[in-house]
């Protein structure tokens, strides 16, 4: 877990950095682990839809006044 | 006379304090400056149908506490605290969800401690995107979002969508760095697996 977050003092993680290098499946199972948190941020990064908006700002105008 | 100070430039924390003495346009302001990051979070926490509801309980909350903000985090850390319990008190009333083993998505090792899966099968979750079309990826993304432990899902929604600092996560959550890292970590590990399957290779 440490070395998938990177805070792994430098020589433990260069040792472990050569060996996933080195190894297929390890450079395959971390560059899946990387990626994962990119792709669903991608595809659940929705825009807020002027009608919500809309609604959000009456209710704050009569919130205030 | 009185000094006026461009708002769009001003420092979340000057807005505060602005907004808390009763300048409309400085909390009008904060809205535009966060609304659409609270809509998402809301989203990403509960659902699109609850997200609504969560965004106007947020703002006002925000508007009711802004004279108790102390300074004591930044102002955005503050202001997804709130966002963060708003969503989770709409969560909370929904069915709590059955605890999902973990074990399945672990890595698998053979006798020789190497990993069991092939690479084709150990990478197939890193290719989701390009594996199946957006709108079924939108789809899948959430369910699998929406299927994590809560725990796991909070923290890997704002430390790895919202992109804060474990720091700040932390603190909006009330738990210790090392709570969320690791929390983030089996989340990823879930995920992973998640991804596999909804691509259908085994991983």
């Amino acid at each position: 877990m440490e070395y998938l977050e990177g805070v792994l003092p430098p020589e433990t993680n260069a040792a472990l950095e050569a060996h996933v290098a080195a190894c297929e499946r390890c450079t395959a199972f971390v560059a899946s682990y990387r990626e994962t948190p990119r792709i669903l941020r991608t595809a659940t990064a929705v825009e807020l839809p002027a009608d919500i908006q809309e609604s959000l700002h009456a209710f704050l105008r009569r919130l205030r006044s | 006379m009185t000094t006026v100070v461009p708002t769009a430039d001003s420092s979340d924390e000057t807005l505060a304090a602005r907004a808390a003495a009763g300048d409309d346009r400085a909390f009008e302001e904060i809205v535009a400056r966060y609304e659409r990051r609270v809509f998402r979070v809301a989203c990403r926490l509960t659902s699109e149908t609850d997200a609504p509801d969560v965004l106007q309980n947020t703002f006002l909350q925000v508007y009711r506490n802004l004279p108790s903000f102390r300074g004591e985090s930044r102002f955005a850390t503050w202001l997804y605290r709130i966002a963060t319990n708003a969503a989770l008190m709409v969560r909370r009333a929904r069915t709590r969800k059955p605890a999902e083993s973990l074990d399945a998505f672990m890595p698998r090792f053979d006798e020789h401690g190497m990993h069991a899966d092939l690479p084709a099968q150990l990478q197939v979750a890193s290719r989701a995107d390009e594996l199946i079309d957006r709108q079924a990826l939108v789809e899948k993304a959430r369910a699998a979002i929406a299927r994590l432990p809560d725990v796991y899902r909070d923290a890997f929604v704002l430390r790895d969508l919202e992109e804060m600092s474990t720091t700040d996560v932390a603190q909006v959550l009330g738990v210790e760095p090392a709570t969320v890292r690791q929390r983030v970590h089996r989340a990823r590990l879930l995920l992973r697996g998640y991804l596999s399957d909804l691509v259908g290779v085994k991983r």
